[in-house]
């Protein structure tokens, strides 16, 4: 009864660690994905299947039969058969190799441990994860969610598998006790572990159980509107094709009662053929057959093999190689090259596509005093390359980081007191990790990227955060070490943007060093700090500090008084142990002491945008392409990342921030922000939303009334995704010229993009580099994966995949024009070719008698002639291409010549009547089409052509110059969540030296639960 | 992030003209000047092609004599099959004005007859025709076997339907004197027929090698007495029957008779003066509303008399007239109209 009640639905998980007989008892999957369709057995019938369902190979399969009917047969079965086979084979040769090389990236993702092993894991095993495996050089990627255990007999109830990664809730069972399991105990497959060298884990969901892969979304195959298009076209053809076969039957109906009864002398009548009718049937199908080269069977095959030839050019195109990475762009899939050239919409990741996730610490203003500036101002007028500051005085100095201001080097070494005291709170008030595996290699782990970089210019600087245990942080102060000891941390949390630290120094004096969002340190600032305060601001202002996207950090310090920090120690204990709103009487004890603080001045961090980016979006801007950013990010960081990528600029009308926590505001908002006009009930979308018709809906193109952006959270999106509203969101997000949706789980992203694609008839794009993006890159009409640093799984699940965002322009400006420009003049000429070999057998059914007699033999020599002349002509073609230099010609001059001297004693081609009408079939040919093009620039001239009468000396590009904004936006851009300094102060987050034992019980959990953290960040970007 | 050093770009791709989209390419610009001067010089190529052909096609002569109705007691007598053995003969007399220059050639010609319908074309066997087995009939439904199962030699629709009456021109010197005109029966046929694909079975008596078969049932008498006097013309070499055994396109078509044998008295040609066609009369026509007639013509180099190919060309040289004049016009004024536009 188990097994069935979990074949039909599973409410809840149970299992038992350890116990095998008991889990299988469930029928749980195993830990297998497998993403390739065909094996070797089910090949053939599978893949001739799938072919067969499209329409015209299912029609010449018909036509095959009906040759086999001699009655009505009037061609010789090869002619039909031999295309046939032709392009089964081709398909089926191309299908294989896909599905092989599906099969070889399958092998690739589960490398990391030994396949079968990996394969066979099951729920509720336990198993060892690793940091350094031998393997791989990188940290070792977790391919199950495990659930951290250090003991081999429990039983686990939670939740029945789902997609949200960041709820998890279940009981652990052990010694008969209860423990709650939550989502910051679970190591979700996809994961890295770091910050320890192994542990232990309770495998929960296995295979397609995982969270990732239950958000993964839809594997749908994709299909281009071309392929819409023709297979409307084949059905139009089949129409036509049916028109055409009842007129020619009629017509030898009335032929054969009027002549061919009579003629009946020399051609009696078949057998069979009991009237005029009977043979008008007869002739139906025989036309049906003979008008074969109507229906494109070759179509489809020769698109893709034109759509292969793009892809190819993709993978060849040196301007799309990224050197650094060794890595070309790379087509995975091979049928949405022409798509590229339509996209109008696209959605992307922002940390790892737009920024390269590196943060740099490159100005700051301490004091008063600006350091980091200068730099700029060289940058843009002296060639002469910057030179790097010489850390070479501290043995400690990170190599990697590079500062180029010396007169903030020559401030440490003066030992210049509020510059010390400036690094000296960056060294002691953050929340990272430190790790020292080699004497002098300090590894920071730290939970944002920001802190990393302030704490590693603290480090270069010359004070150097060595190490921390529960109670002390260790620096090296300019080569001396000091102990200093921590007696609180005040955590950074959303609403507060800070975080501080209480420390006492070695000269037992007690300091609290802050930092925090400049707006808010402001307010908490000593008066007499008041005109340092205005000095500070200005720099902001002036230096341009936010206009690069930096995300600048205001500090700050105080002297507590002994006596009153014990005071206030007391209260702080007091309400770290309430139950009752611990949070926010935390908070307000937090800012008893978070007051009076001295201005020490303000640090500003480069989230670095990768190469090329706001020039690349100004140019997919100037081809009406239109960029949403999604992402999971926090708003400050994302709004300030589309201000330094020109997504969003200064000049624009509003900036909208849709922020409501239920349907009646957030319907509001979206109203009344762009059209207020919108709420009368002839508004179309109105009118849909009370008739609901049947038939999908399509939101009109409408144009805003001025220049907008769009910013909106995944809280509110929840809702807003919801039933009508999703039409209104759409509705003013298309109007506005830049859309940022942050906050977002992997799930919603994708939600955003079904939703552009369900009610905008549009091509859209999502591109992405983590695994959070997948979802979006399979809903989205071509999914474009930026194989980056974190992981294969975006790639893996795109269509095309490459290492910089700039090289999107290229993909769809060049490659994706092109492709479409090429298919649609093959497609052109294909249907131009078919029917002109076609519609003579019409024209020519009216000279004899509509008896299926076809104009051109299909004789030997026919086809023999065929292919000298298309196979001399193709091996021109072959020959120019390859050998396009002109060094064969001039060795052979007269290699190519051949063609001209056809047959010197031909039947046909030596009359002089034939020569004569296919100089004239040219000249009628070509003439109307010359004289189009010449007056087409004249009546429809298009911007090109007006440039080419203008006949301009070609300019040298002009470089786009960035404009920046001159508002002033500041991030405190950690975490979405609370920072460690509750783990950290409760003593457990110090990791242990490794253990000499392996046994479970020695595990420190807590240094898996720290790992945990890491992981929701990274999953998070 | 792990640098590559530059040294080590194994997957740099290749750097050649194919791969990276830079071969060789040429766009016509449509300049006014090119386009006009392309419009006028083929413009005036095909004018002066037009006439030339015109006029060339004019100096052809040609009679054309419908004998359908002229003979409408023979027709009549044809279309009842029971009288094939009744031989009937028809005399028509014309006059020639002005005389036929050089090479004449004499025709018969078919109106609604269908040689292309489908079934009809393919009932030959082309295996028989080149000699190799003379009972190979497999392709030729519905005249394969004859009733007594004997094998038709040569079988097939085509074949059967032959065209065979027979036209001899005379001259009619005065109302007394009447010669034949000489006619070549020979050189009518397409060279790949006569000496690829007919051939007789090799065998000094041919009437030996169509032992066992029988004559195509509208034959009078059997292949191998096609022409007892010229043994290559004679079985499948037969140029009247290689000569209509090469199917027509159209239902109305004319094919070659034969060819003036340009001695003595026709040395130049045919002279002007009164002539008969002496028909016997044996091919039925009418039971299917055809007609058949008889064409005495002459060729240029440009074929013979056929206008079409001159006017065609006449026509579409002035039109590409028209039309450059009409192009340069508007371009003219466009043009004036974009000046402006960018002087603004």
């Amino acid at each position: 009864s188990h097994r069935l009640s979990h074949l039909f639905s599973e409410h809840e998980r149970y299992l038992q660690a350890n116990n095998k007989e008991f889990n299988s008892i469930f029928v749980y999957p195993n830990n297998t994905i497998k993403t390739s369709k065909y094996s070797v057995f089910n090949f053939l019938p599978l893949n001739l299947f799938e072919q067969f369902q499209r329409l015209a190979n299912a029609y010449f399969l018909i036509l095959l039969f009906l040759q086999l009917i001699p009655q009505i047969s009037s061609l010789t079965w090869y002619t039909t058969m031999t295309p046939l086979m032709v392009v089964l084979s081709i398909t089926a040769v191309k299908d294989a190799i896909d599905d092989l090389v599906k099969a070889d990236i399958q092998r690739l993702f589960s490398y990391r441990m030994k396949e079968d092993k990996w394969m066979n894991v099951q729920v509720g095993d336990i198993i060892k994860l690793e940091n350094n495996q031998p393997v791989t050089e990188k940290p070792e990627i977790t391919d199950a969610e495990l659930l951290y255990l250090h003991f081999s007999a429990g039983e686990v109830r939670c939740e029945a598998p789902n997609n949200k990664l960041d709820r998890f809730s279940g009981i652990l069972t052990y010694k008969g006790k209860n423990y709650f399991l939550d989502h910051d105990k679970l190591l979700l497959r996809g994961c890295i572990i770091r910050n320890t060298d192994w542990c232990y884990g309770l495998v929960i969901y296995t295979g397609p159980d995982t969270k990732l892969m239950q958000n993964s979304g839809k594997s749908t195959f994709k299909r281009t509107q071309i392929d819409h298009l023709m297979n409307v076209l084949v059905l139009w053809i089949f129409l036509g094709l049916g028109i055409i076969c009842f007129v020619l039957a009629v017509g030898h109906g009335i032929w054969q009662n009027k002549k061919g009864y009579h003629f009946q002398i020399f051609l009696p009548w078949e057998k069979y053929v009991s009237s005029s009718a009977v043979s008008a049937i007869l002739i139906f199908w025989s036309y049906f057959i003979i008008l074969n080269t109507m229906v494109p069977i070759s179509l489809y095959v020769s698109v893709e093999i034109i759509r292969l030839g793009n892809s190819l050019y993709i993978n060849w195109d040196r301007k799309m190689f990224y050197a650094p990475r060794n890595t070309p762009a790379q087509a995975r899939t091979t049928t949405l090259n022409e798509e590229l050239g339509q996209v109008k919409y696209v959605f992307s990741d922002k940390t790892g596509t737009l920024t390269q996730n590196i943060m740099i610490f490159n100005k700051c203003s301490i004091n008063g005093k600006l350091y980091g500036m200068h730099v700029f101002l060289l940058d843009d007028k002296n060639e002469t390359p910057k030179e790097k500051v010489d850390f070479s005085y501290n043995k400690l100095a990170d190599p990697k980081f590079s500062f180029y201001d010396k007169t903030l080097v020559e401030a440490v070494k003066k030992g210049d007191h509020w510059v010390h005291l400036f690094f000296r709170s960056l060294s002691l008030c953050h929340t990272v990790m430190s790790e020292e595996k080699v004497e002098g290699m300090l590894v920071y782990q730290a939970q944002s990227p920001d802190e990393g970089a302030l704490v590693t210019a603290a480090r270069n600087f010359g004070f150097v955060f060595r190490s921390r245990t529960s109670e002390t942080v260790i620096l090296v102060e300019m080569g001396k070490t000091r102990v200093y000891q921590l007696l609180t941390i005040l955590d950074f949390n959303n609403v507060r943007k800070r975080m501080s630290v209480i420390v006492r120094t070695p000269e037992d004096r007690i300091m609290l060093f802050c930092k925090g969002a400049d707006t808010i340190i402001c307010e908490l600032l000593h008066p007499s700090c008041s005109s340092l305060c205005d000095v500070t601001m200005e720099h902001l202002d002036v230096s341009d500090y936010a206009s690069e996207g930096l995300r600048t950090l205001m500090v700050a310090y105080r002297e507590l008084d002994e006596a009153f920090f014990q005071d206030w120690s007391k209260r702080h204990n007091e309400a770290c142990l309430s139950l009752e709103n611990r949070e926010s009487r935390l908070s307000s004890i937090y800012e008893e002491v978070e007051k009076d603080l001295m201005l020490l001045g303000v640090t500003a961090i480069e989230d670095k945008l990768q190469d090329g980016v706001p020039e690349t979006i100004i140019i997919l801007n100037k081809a009406k392409i239109r960029l949403w950013v999604l992402t999971g990010d926090k708003q400050e960081t994302a709004v300030n990342i589309a201000y330094s990528c020109n997504l969003f600029e200064d000049e624009m009308d509003e900036v909208f921030i849709v922020e409501g926590r239920d349907d009646e505001t957030i319907r509001k908002e979206l109203r009344n922000k762009m059209k207020p006009e919108s709420l009368l009930d002839s508004d179309p979308i109105n009118i849909y939303l009370t008739t609901k018709p049947k038939r999908p809906f399509e939101i009109p193109e409408e144009v805003a009334n001025g220049n907008y952006g769009l910013i909106i959270n995944g809280y509110s999106l929840a809702y807003a995704l919801e039933g009508n509203l999703e039409l209104e969101l759409l509705r003013t997000a298309c109007m506005c010229k830049g859309v940022i949706c942050c906050r977002m789980t992997p799930l919603q992203k994708a939600q955003v993009v079904e939703l552009m694609k369900r009610y905008k008839k549009v091509v859209t794009l999502a591109i992405g580099d983590g695994a959070n993006d997948v979802s979006m890159i399979k809903a989205a009409h071509i999914g474009v994966g930026i194989s980056g640093q974190e992981g294969v799984q975006a790639m893996l699940n795109s269509d095309f995949a490459f290492s910089q965002f700039q090289y999107l322009q290229r993909l769809l400006l060049v490659h994706g024009r092109w492709s479409y420009n090429r298919m649609c003049k093959f497609l052109s000429y294909f249907f131009y070719k078919n029917f002109t070999f076609t519609l003579v057998h019409f024209w020519y059914a009216f000279f004899n008698g509509f008896s299926a007699q076809i104009v051109l033999k299909t004789t030997y020599w026919t086809m023999i002639s065929h292919v000298i002349i298309w196979g001399s002509l193709g091996f021109y073609f072959c020959m120019s291409f390859l050998l396009y230099s002109d060094g064969l010609c001039l060795a052979f001059p007269d290699v190519f010549q051949f063609l001209g001297k056809a047959l010197p004693s031909g039947n046909a081609l030596n009359q002089p009547q034939m020569l004569l009408s296919i100089i004239l079939s040219v000249v009628l040919c070509m003439l109307p089409v010359i004289g189009y093009q010449f007056l087409k620039p004249l009546f429809w001239p298009i911007s090109v052509d007006k440039v080419k009468c203008r006949r301009l000396p070609r300019q040298s590009p002009v470089r786009t110059k960035l404009k920046h904004s001159s508002t002033r936006r500041s991030a405190y851009a950690f975490s979405h969540k609370h920072g460690f300094g509750a783990l950290i102060t409760s003593g457990q987050t110090m990791k242990m030296p490794p253990l000499p034992s392996e046994l479970p019980e020695h595990i420190n959990s807590s240094s898996l639960l720290f790992v945990v953290f890491h992981f929701l960040h990274y999953y998070y970007h | 992030m792990e640098e590559t050093p530059q040294h080590c770009l194994s997957r740099l791709p290749d750097n050649s003209a194919l791969k990276q989209q830079e071969l060789p390419a040429h766009r016509l610009y449509f300049t006014a000047r090119r386009v006009l001067f392309v419009f006028f010089t083929t413009g005036i190529f095909c004018l002066c092609m037009g006439i030339i052909l015109i006029l060339s096609a004019r100096s052809t002569q040609e009679i054309e004599i419908n004998y359908t109705r002229i003979c409408a007691n023979c027709a009549k007598l044809r279309e009842n099959a029971s009288n094939f053995d009744k031989e009937c003969t028809c005399s028509i007399p014309f006059y020639l004005s002005v005389k036929m220059m050089g090479n004449v050639y004499m025709y018969y010609k078919l109106y609604g007859f269908y040689q292309n319908l489908y079934r009809y074309v393919r009932s030959r066997s082309n295996r028989q025709l080149v000699g190799k087995d003379v009972k190979a009939v497999e392709d030729c439904a519905p005249f394969k076997m004859s009733e007594n199962k004997t094998p038709i030699v040569p079988c097939g629709a085509i074949a059967n339907s032959m065209f065979n009456d027979t036209i001899i021109l005379s001259h009619n010197i005065n109302s007394s004197v009447q010669i034949k005109v000489p006619m070549l029966k020979s050189g009518l046929t397409w060279w790949t027929d006569k000496y690829v694909k007919f051939q007789n079975p090799s065998s000094k008596n041919l009437a030996d090698e169509f032992r066992g078969t029988t004559k195509p049932p509208n034959w009078p008498k059997p292949i191998y007495d096609l022409d007892k006097k010229d043994p290559r013309n004679n079985g499948f070499l037969n140029d009247d029957f290689i000569v209509w055994m090469r199917a027509a396109a159209f239902p109305t078509f004319k094919k070659l008779y034969g060819r003036l044998n340009r001695t003595h008295h026709f040395i130049e040609g045919l002279p002007a003066g009164n002539y008969s066609f002496n028909i016997t009369y044996n091919f039925p026509v009418t039971r299917f509303q055809g007609e058949k007639s008889v064409v005495l013509s002459t060729l240029t180099w440009c074929g013979g008399n056929s206008l079409f190919l001159g006017l065609a060309y006449t026509v579409t040289g002035a039109i590409t007239w028209l039309a450059s004049f009409a192009m340069m016009a508007i371009h003219i004024i466009l043009k004036n109209k974009q000046m402006s536009f960018f002087h603004q």
